[in-house]
Parts: structure tokens; C-alpha cells; sequence
């Protein structure tokens, strides 16, 4: 035991009288470093302990042979593999159903050659001849850990003849897949009503060795069809791998199997093309791409890890134009070796480097570079636009200075000259532009009129009116102060007079 | 329905294998990380919210964490493949009784069971002949997986034992996932 203290005696290895013993009861820790030593008796003498023998029994233990049935019938041989452990509680081989069998089958005839394959615990070996007799061996293989058990007894069994193929059952059953859309696609030769039933099976449940594997299920939507093709999407996950076969049904309720066909469906599906959207600016080719799958591409995108391969070149009408290729792992890329004025076409397609496949090329999608005649456009609006912006700037200074310079000259170079009539004003320089003008002598206007007397004829009064009255027209020039004086004298006398 | 009499005509079973082996072996990790996210999400779809009732029978397992502690990738990689296996060979057994999504079951099984065959398609091609592999990284976690199956064995596959490995699954997927993203 691991202790070195702690020695035990072994089971079944007690009082032996042979050089060899049994102690599978005395281990049940198989994963545990075990140490044994032994030690000869005989009546009262007993010998030193051996050398310690280290051991991990799960590591010295070997796979044992695996139990076989078989069956011939038809002119197959039907086998059916039970795993090495399989009746007992206690297991050594914990994950038996990771098992593989190694099939090793020979024609029993001299000279035969041993041919090697690999099959599931229920399988079916057909390519035989018919009354053969064939020997075989299987042995079971935990292929992670390299480790392959031992061959069970060679078991023989002659194969019968081969009937007639019937010809209701489904022949030539292929897949026809484009992204996650999954077909099935048979022939049938059968001249009577045949009605059929696709059935599925889930790609792990053929490694156990029980009735899990043969628990074939229909696929919905393809159960007692008449058409030869069935549209199994549904049942497709990207999970793994799936069996399918076509069980197809005559009047007499006969039926006949067809052949079983493994899909696996990221390997199996064609991949559909992406789509590719192009721009252009300047010697830049712009390209936008949208992965293969289109409303699926979700699931495709995740699984696949695109990259894509783009193909441009010149399409002119000489055809020895060279392909270019540009790979690009994302979804935008551009292409810039271009040259200007040149019609470029290009087709893009996906590929996954861990699937190893590609999809089909898109569309050809076509664009023109820009040409040169753009530059010199370019130019010339800069040009003129730069023009116009100097004029703009220059128009108000100009005018500013052209401004100033009117009225320097009109301060310091007057263009009118006096008339030469008037003296003192030739040769005086400094003399004011301006005439002064002497003062106007205001007249002091008066009427001088006063009446007095109240005998004044009426006659001679009315008179006098009409003459004051027109003198006072006539006294223009007279001060108001004077009017308003000869007013008040004049009201007196009307007075008077009433 | 009955089969023929006269002919059964079963063809060649191809292994899933045969397709996979031309996959690159040296975008596994990538396909890896997908697979265990997907898985999570089914795990997470299998079932409802953990009972409560279930949660007085919990029970450490304790996952021997060292087992991925990335010093080589090989060491690591070799521990996730056994991890897988395990997971696997416990979800096939007898799930009557927890009474989870089928399809999502299905569909968990079916992806950890491709990432295991697409492993050993790319192991079968670096080898040439068999040495058996003696790594005692996998001997501890053997160790850790034989008690959750000795655990169900024991409560035999009640629901709450069921629950309890559902939780655990989910746990080292988490971890896997964790160290798959430095690798």
C-alpha cells in the first residue's frame, strides 16, 4: 500500500503455493500508486522482503477482448460488439462508450490478406463475396490514450449468397446542401405505388452499444411522401454529425431500407456566394462584403470564421488582362494599386482555412477609376476661386485708395481757379477760399403818421384809412414794434368816432 | 414495419471521422472555444434554475484545478480531451429522471461527441504507432470524474444528483473555457 507503515496482506495472494496469484478483489482504488513486496515461507523460516514493486493498476491493467454476435445474412455480415466490461459493476474502463473496435477480417483460405477497419458497436460489413467463409477478431481501442485492447477469439461465419436487389427500396440517396439548407435526394425503380419515410439518426448515438444506436427517428415533414426528395433542414443543427435513409413502403406493407448516408453538415454543404458591395474615391477601390448565408448568416458566420479572397483586374477589351488577388480576413477592404480611367471588375469569394472550403464567387461587380482630367479641373477651380477671393479683397482697398487720393488732391490741388477780376486774391496764397461779405445796413423803417385831431372829416378819415392802409402795405421794410404802435393810436380814433 | 424479407441493402457506414480528418489540426483550439460556448449555452438550456430543495444534498467535488494550469499547451490539451470524454460518458447515462430538453441534450452530446472524434482524427495522424499514453494529470481527473459517477450511482440518478453533476459539468466547461481563451 502507499504507506510504507501501513503494509497489508494481499488477498488471494496468501499461503500460494505457485509462483503466481490472483488479488483483482484486494483493488478497488484504481487510480491510487500501489506498492507490493513478497517474502517466501517455509514452517518457521521466512525469507526478507522482496524489492518493493510500484504499481497503478489502472495503468498496468489492458483493455480486455470485447464479446461479438454475429449474423450472416444476405451475403452481409452483421456484427454486433459488446464492450470488454460490460456485465460488471465495478469498472475499470470507465468511458467504455469512447470505445472504437478495430475490425480484422481475412478470407479463410491461404494467402488471404488481413484487411483492417474500424466499426461501431452495431455495424454491418457488406463488401464480401458471397458463400465465403471469412474469419475475424475484434479488438477495442481507447484511441486517446493510444491504448488497444486485446483481440477477442477469432470467430468464422460464411457469408450467404446475395438475393436480388429489390427494387422498391431507394437507391443512389445523396445530399444536395447549400449553406444550412439540407436535400436528399433518390432514385426508385419500383413501377408500383411506393410511398417513403426518412429517418434520421443523431451522429453519437452509433457509438453505444445498445438500442440507442439503431432509435432511427423520422424527419418531420418527409413521412409518407411519394416525391423522391426530402428537405431536412429542420432537423440539422451545427451540432455534428447526422444518418439518414430512406425507408421506402410498397401497397403490401413491404418495406426495404435503403443505404445510410452520414452528413456532416458544415463539411457537407456547399457554401453560397457572399455579396459585395463596391465604391470608389479616387485610386481607392472600396469593397464591402456581406458573408455567404445571407438570413442564415448568422450561424454560418459563427461556425466558419470567414476570410476572403478577392479577384480584380482590368476589363478592356484585350482579354490577357492578369488576375490580381487580394485576401482580406475582415469584412471591408480596399484595393489601391489602381490606375486612373481604367474599368476594373472584381469577384469576391469566402473560404475557411479550418473546413478547407470556399464558397462560390458573387456577382462580378464592375466601377471606373476617376481620370486625370479631374487634376486640371481641380486646378482651374482653385485657380479661379482663388481669384476671386483676391479681387474680393482687393476691390475695397482699392477703392479706399483711390478715395483718399480724390481728396488729397481736392485739399492740396484744387482744380478751380478764381477769376482774375478780383484783386488781392491773385497772388495770395494763403487767402481763404471763402469771400467775406460786409454787413447789410438794416434801415429803421418808421411811418411817420399821428392823427389827433377829432374833426377829422369822415370823408378825409376814410380817405386817410385807405391811404393808411395802403402806406401800411407799402412800409415793407418797417419794424413791427412801429406797426403795432401806429395800431394802437388808430383804435383810439375809431373809437372816437363811435 | 417490417423489414424484407429478401434485402436489406445497408451500405458503407462512413465514421465521422473520415470527413473530419481533413480538417487542420492547428485551428482546433478555435473550433474548441466555439464548441465548449455552445455547449454551456445548452447546458444552460437543458434545464431550469437549480431546485432549491437540491441544494442541502450539494456536494464538493473539488476539480483538480492544477490539471489546467497552463505550463505546456500539450499538458492542457490533453486534459481537456479527458475532461470531454467524461462529460460525455456521464450525460449517457440513464437522464429519465432529471427529465431535461432532449433536444438540447442531444445537441450538447452530439458537439462534445464531434470535438472528441475531430481530436483523435488529429492524433491518429501525428502517430504512427502506439505508445500508450501514461499521463497522470488524466489519472487525477479520472479520480475527480468517478466520484460524480459514483455520486449518481449512489442517489441513483435522482433528479437532485442530477442537478448537482449538471452544476458541476458547468463549472469545469467555465474553467476549460478560462484557460482555452489563453492558450
Amino acid at each position: 500500500e502507499t504507506d510504507e507503515t501501513e503494509w497489508k496482506e494481499l488477498h488471494g495472494c496468501q499461503n500460494v503455493t505457485h509462483t503466481e496469484c490472483d488479488f483483482s478483489s484486494a483493488i478497488t482504488k484504481y487510480y491510487d500508486t500501489h506498492h507490493v513486496h513478497i517474502r517466501a515461507e517455509r514452517r518457521e523460516e521466512v525469507s526478507p522482503w522482496s524489492s518493493i514493486f510500484e504499481m497503478i493498476p489502472y495503468f498496468i491493467a489492458q483493455i480486455g477482448p470485447p464479446g461479438v454476435q454475429l449474423q450472416s445474412t444476405n451475403g452481409v455480415i452483421k456484427i454486433k460488439v459488446s464492450p470488454p466490461e460490460a456485465n460488471q459493476v465495478q469498472k475499470m474502463w470507465l468511458a467504455d462508450t469512447l470505445f472504437k473496435y478495430t475490425l480484422v477480417i481475412w478470407e479463410n483460405s491461404s494467402n488471404a490478406e488481413f484487411r483492417n477497419r474500424s466499426i461501431f458497436p452495431t455495424d454491418v460489413i457488406d463488401d464480401l463475396a458471397p458463400d465465403t467463409t471469412y474469419c475475424l477478431k475484434v479488438q477495442a481501442v481507447l484511441t486517446s490514450e493510444s491504448h488497444e485492447g486485446l483481440f477477442s477469439p477469432i470467430h468464422c461465419v460464411k457469408t450467404t449468397h446475395k438475393a436480388v436487389s429489390d427494387l422498391l427500396c431507394a437507391t443512389n440517396v445523396s445530399v444536395f446542401a447549400l449553406n444550412m439548407k439540407f436535400h436528399l435526394h433518390w432514385n426508385n425503380q419500383y413501377k408500383q405505388h411506393v410511398s417513403y419515410n426518412v429517418q434520421y439518426l443523431t451522429g453519437y448515438l452509433k457509438t453505444f452499444p445498445d438500442q440507442r444506436s439503431v432509435n432511427w427517428l423520422n424527419v418531420p415533414g418527409c413521412e409518407n411522401i411519394t416525391n423522391t426528395q426530402c428537405n431536412f433542414s429542420s432537423i440539422i443543427t451545427t451540432s455534428g454529425c447526422y444518418y439518414l435513409r430512406v425507408q421506402a413502403m410498397s401497397e403490401y406493407n413491404r418495406s426495404c431500407l435503403s443505404d445510410e448516408i452520414e452528413v456532416n453538415p458544415l463539411v457537407t454543404n456547399e457554401i453560397g456566394p457572399p455579396d459585395v458591395k463596391v465604391d470608389i474615391s479616387d485610386l481607392l477601390l472600396h469593397i464591402q462584403i456581406s458573408p455567404p448565408g445571407g438570413s442564415e448568416s448568422e450561424v454560418m458566420r459563427d461556425y466558419y470564421d470567414w476570410s476572403y479572397r478577392v479577384l480584380y483586374w482590368k476589363n478592356s477589351s484585350n482579354n490577357e488582362e492578369e488576375i490580381k488577388m487580394k485576401e482580406i480576413k475582415q469584412t471591408i477592404g480596399t484595393v489601391s494599386d489602381l490606375t486612373s480611367s481604367t474599368l476594373y471588375c472584381l469577384k469576391v469569394q469566402a473560404f475557411s482555412k479550418f473546413y478547407n472550403k470556399s464558397s462560390l464567387f458573387s456577382k462580378e461587380e464592375c466601377i471606373k477609376t476617376p481620370g486625370d482630367k479631374i487634376l486640371p479641373l481641380i486646378i482651374l477651380a482653385t485657380f479661379v476661386t482663388a481669384l476671386i477671393a483676391v479681387l474680393l479683397l482687393a476691390m475695397p482697398l482699392i477703392f479706399a485708395l483711390y478715395q483718399a487720393y480724390n481728396k488729397i488732391k481736392y485739399v492740396f490741388f484744387p482744380s478751380c481757379q478764381p477769376p482774375l477780376n478780383i484783386e488781392g486774391f491773385g497772388g495770395e496764397l494763403l487767402s481763404s477760399p471763402y469771400v467775406s461779405t460786409t454787413e447789410e445796413p438794416i434801415e429803421n423803417c418808421c411811418i411817420i403818421e399821428t392823427i389827433i385831431t377829432e374833426e377829422v372829416n369822415q370823408i378825409d378819415f376814410k380817405d386817410y384809412k385807405n391811404s393808411k392802409q395802403s402806406s401800411r402795405d407799402s412800409g415793407n421794410y418797417s419794424n413791427n414794434d412801429d406797426a403795432s404802435g401806429s395800431k394802437v393810436s388808430e383804435e383810439m380814433l375809431e373809437k372816437e368816432i363811435v | 414495419i417490417m423489414n424484407a424479407f429478401g434485402l436489406i441493402q445497408i451500405g458503407l457506414i462512413l465514421l465521422c471521422t473520415t470527413t473530419i480528418s481533413s480538417l487542420q489540426c492547428n485551428h482546433l483550439p478555435l473550433q474548441q472555444r466555439k464548441v465548449i460556448e455552445k455547449s454551456l449555452q445548452l447546458l444552460d438550456k437543458m434545464g431550469k434554475k437549480f431546485p432549491q430543495q437540491c441544494l442541502k444534498e450539494k456536494m464538493s467535488f473539488r476539480f483538480p484545478e492544477q490539471v489546467l494550469k497552463p505550463r505546456q499547451k500539450e499538458t492542457v490539451k490533453v486534459a481537456i480531451e479527458e475532461i470531454f470524454h467524461h462529460i460525455f460518458y456521464i450525460f449517457s447515462k440513464n437522464l429519465t429522471l432529471a427529465s431535461w430538453d432532449g433536444t438540447a441534450l442531444e445537441q450538447f452530446q452530439n458537439g462534445l461527441y464531434q470535438q472528441i472524434e475531430q481530436r483523435e482524427a488529429c492524433v491518429i495522424k501525428k502517430q504512427t504507432h502506439y505508445f500508450r499514453n501514461k499521463d497522470v494529470n488524466r489519472l487525477k481527473l479520472k479520480k475527480y470524474f468517478q466520484k460524480i459517477d459514483c455520486f449518481l450511482k449512489d442517489k441513483q440518478h435522482n433528479l437532485c444528483s442530477w442537478e448537482i453533476s449538471r452544476a458541476e459539468t458547468r463549472r469545469c466547461l467555465q474553467l476549460i473555457d478560462k484557460v482555452i481563451r489563453k492558450l
